[in-house]
C-alpha cells in the first residue's frame, strides 16, 4: 500500500480508519476464539464451574489457535 | 466506541443463545416446554461461557504482553 499520494491530514484520517478497523478485527477475533474453544472443549454441564480438564483444554485451545494464526500470517 | 460495545454485547448474546441451544437442547421436540434438565443445562452453559470468555481474555492479554499490542493479532501489519 502506497501512502505517498496523500497529504498529512489525509494520512492522519487513514491512520484513524486503520486503527478502528484493527480494533473491530481484534474484537471479532476474540469472540470467534471464545466460540471455537467453547464449542470444542465444553461438553460437561453437570456443574456450573469449569472442570480442570476443561480449563486445560481451553488454555491449549487458545495457545494453539494463536500459534496457528501466527503461522498463517507468516505464510500469507 | 459505545456503538461498538453495544454491538459486541448483542453479538455475544446471540452467540450464547445459539451455542447453548446446540449443547443443551436435543432436537427431539417431544414437548414445547423446557424441562428441568434443559433449564439447568442452560444456566450452567451461560455461566461456563463467561468463564471461558474470561480465560481467553487472560490468555490474550498474556500474549499481548509478550509480543506487543495492536496489529500483532492479525499477523501482518498494514
Amino acid at each position: 500500500m502506497d501512502f505517498q499520494m496523500y497529504n498529512d491530514a489525509e494520512k492522519q484520517q487513514i491512520q484513524r480508519i486503520i486503527e478502528q478497523k484493527q480494533m473491530r478485527d481484534f474484537l471479532k477475533f476474540y469472540t470467534n476464539l471464545v466460540e471455537r474453544c467453547f464449542n470444542d472443549c465444553i461438553n460437561d454441564f453437570t456443574s456450573k464451574a469449569l472442570t480442570s480438564k476443561e480449563e486445560t483444554c481451553i488454555n491449549r485451545c487458545a495457545d494453539k489457535f494463536l500459534k496457528h494464526n501466527e503461522r498463517v500470517g507468516q505464510r500469507f | 466506541m459505545a456503538e461498538q460495545e453495544l454491538e459486541m454485547i448483542t453479538d455475544t448474546f446471540y452467540r450464547i443463545v445459539d451455542m447453548c441451544y446446540k449443547k443443551c437442547i436435543p432436537p427431539k421436540y417431544i414437548d414445547g416446554e423446557l424441562n428441568k434438565g434443559e433449564s439447568v443445562c442452560i444456566d450452567r452453559c451461560v455461566a461456563k461461557y463467561f468463564e471461558v470468555n474470561m480465560k481467553i481474555g487472560e490468555a490474550l492479554q498474556k500474549k499481548g504482553q509478550q509480543t506487543g499490542v495492536g496489529g500483532s493479532v492479525t499477523g501482518f501489519g498494514a
